[in-house]
């Protein structure tokens, strides 16, 4: 039961905290808002606040709804077809009823890269989707356990707490980059006292940096460790350890020209991946995904 | 005061319904993955005669291993309830071994299309039914903790429930010899 109760409470916690991040969302358009009207003009308080507002609910509700369809369409994934990726869907459909869950739509992305990535709101409307990479490199058993791995995201409630997450970092940064630019054409109201305008407009720089940098630490220490729970709660599907771990030996020899990856995948997307898709040589506090070796070491002592 | 008891026994009856819930889901949950099981189980015996189509071409001289396969699908076909459906299946898992096994000895076979997927489509059978068994086994588990387990015991004993039996594995399975495919 142990074992149970914390994937249990996993679950739970995962709601929560998406619950958390989108009223988040809403306090950060409430105090951006705040920061513009008082740099503007303070008589367009309540205006701009009703725009903030609702401006915030579109955002939030759009990206919540699409967030599968936005992720699909960033990389130009395609259907899986029947026939063709036979092997991906004898995965998947094992997979399914290994983990109970609801059979995934699978989706495949042109990249020669192993990797794969799981995105949707719910586990009945969940997607995984593959690079062409990976069907091609990985055999049964390591397909078994990169899908059983991604199929743990969606049993978790992992895909729901990483779109917001992606929604929050790119709206964050949408907005931090309209407010910079627009410094350089506002020219704010002369008859103010220039001394307070100046310090507000240093904060809202500030605030405008600083904010997405916050978003994405944060977003960046919870995937991290999330991803080692999905290695374990993937094992628990598949009782193979070796599958998964080998499926990452395979991704930390392979060489792709870095600089070919990086218009494919837009960076907010980083997170939901099974393997980072920017890694780069250091490891730290900006990585979203924790060191493949300590995570092979962690499922070959399983 | 009397607001404070009316509070207290909403309190009680939830965590009475939460309960019931709980075992609803589960039992809900072991009942899906017996079906998962039995499904799989009947695409297997689905897939045999088109299986013995594409063999019947190429290999002429082991009529028997055919009747068996065959004999082996209309024994599970008449199987009535789930834990003999379960040995039958089994069995016509073991005869089509022996079936894969002859093939070998023909490469035209192996070469033809049709067979090979015929081929590939069992052995991912046989990969489900192994799943479904294990999440078959799994649902039994989180059921069985939920009864056995305190506080859940005293409400398991209050809605009738007890623990369940796992899906063992039968002697006759245990025995099939392992052919790779």
């Amino acid at each position: 039961m142990s074992q149970h109760l914390s994937f249990d409470d996993q679950i739970q916690r995962n709601k929560i905290k998406s619950f958390f991040l989108i009223g988040i969302i809403f306090i950060f358009f409430i105090i951006l808002g705040y920061i513009i009207s008082l740099i503007l003009d303070p008589s367009y308080f309540f205006v701009i606040m009703i725009f903030a507002i609702i401006f915030s609910m579109i955002y939030v509700v759009a990206g919540y709804y699409n967030s599968d369809r936005i992720a699909l369409a960033s990389v130009k994934a395609k259907k899986a077809s029947h026939t063709e990726h036979r092997a991906l869907y004898h995965a998947a459909e094992g997979m399914a009823i290994a983990s109970g869950l609801p059979m995934p739509k699978l989706y495949i992305m042109e990249s020669d890269e192993i990797n794969a990535f799981a995105s949707g709101r719910s586990p009945d409307k969940a997607v995984i989707c593959f690079t062409t990479g990976a069907l091609k490199k990985l055999d049964k058993q390591e397909l078994e356990g990169v899908v059983a791995h991604e199929m743990s995201h969606i049993a978790n409630y992992d895909i729901r707490f990483m779109t917001l997450t992606a929604v929050l970092i790119g709206m964050v940064s949408i907005i931090a980059q309209m407010f910079l630019r627009s410094l350089w054409f506002g020219s704010g109201g002369h008859d103010r006292d220039g001394r307070t305008q100046i310090i507000m407009i240093v904060i809202g720089i500030a605030f405008a940096i600083l904010a997405p940098i916050a978003a994405q630490l944060v977003a960046l220490s919870i995937s991290r460790k999330r991803e080692y729970v999905a290695d374990a709660t993937g094992v628990k599907f598949t009782r193979y350890p070796k599958g998964l771990a080998n499926a990452l030996k395979k991704i930390k020899e392979e060489h792709v020209p870095s600089n070919e990856r990086k218009h494919r995948v837009a960076k907010a997307m980083a997170p939901l991946f099974i393997s980072d898709p920017f890694k780069k040589k250091v490891q730290g506090l900006f990585s979203t995904h924790p060191p493949v070796e300590e995570r092979i070491r962690r499922l070959e002592a399983m | 005061m009397i607001l404070w008891i009316i509070g207290l026994l909403i309190v009680i009856a939830l965590i009475f319904i939460v309960y019931y819930n709980r075992f609803v889901t589960l039992e809900n949950r072991i009942d899906n993955s017996l079906s998962q099981i039995d499904v799989q189980l009947k695409k297997r015996s689905d897939l045999v005669p088109n299986l013995i189509n594409s063999v019947k071409g190429y290999v002429k001289h082991e009529r028997g291993v055919m009747s068996e396969v065959t004999k082996a699908r209309k024994a599970f076909m008449s199987a009535k309830n789930f834990q003999s459906k379960v040995q039958k299946g089994a069995a016509l898992q073991s005869a089509l071994g022996s079936l894969f096994a002859i093939a070998e000895n023909y490469p035209q076979l192996k070469a033809n299309e049709n067979f090979l997927h015929l081929q590939q489509e069992l052995a991912a059978i046989e990969d489900k039914v192994a799943y479904a068994r294990q999440h078959y086994n799994d649902s039994i588990m989180s059921y069985n903790n939920l009864t056995k387990k305190f506080p859940g015991i005293t409400f398991a004993s209050l809605y009738r429930r007890s623990a369940k039996k796992y899906l063992e594995i039968l002697a006759e399975e245990k025995a099939v010899p392992k052919v790779s495919f």
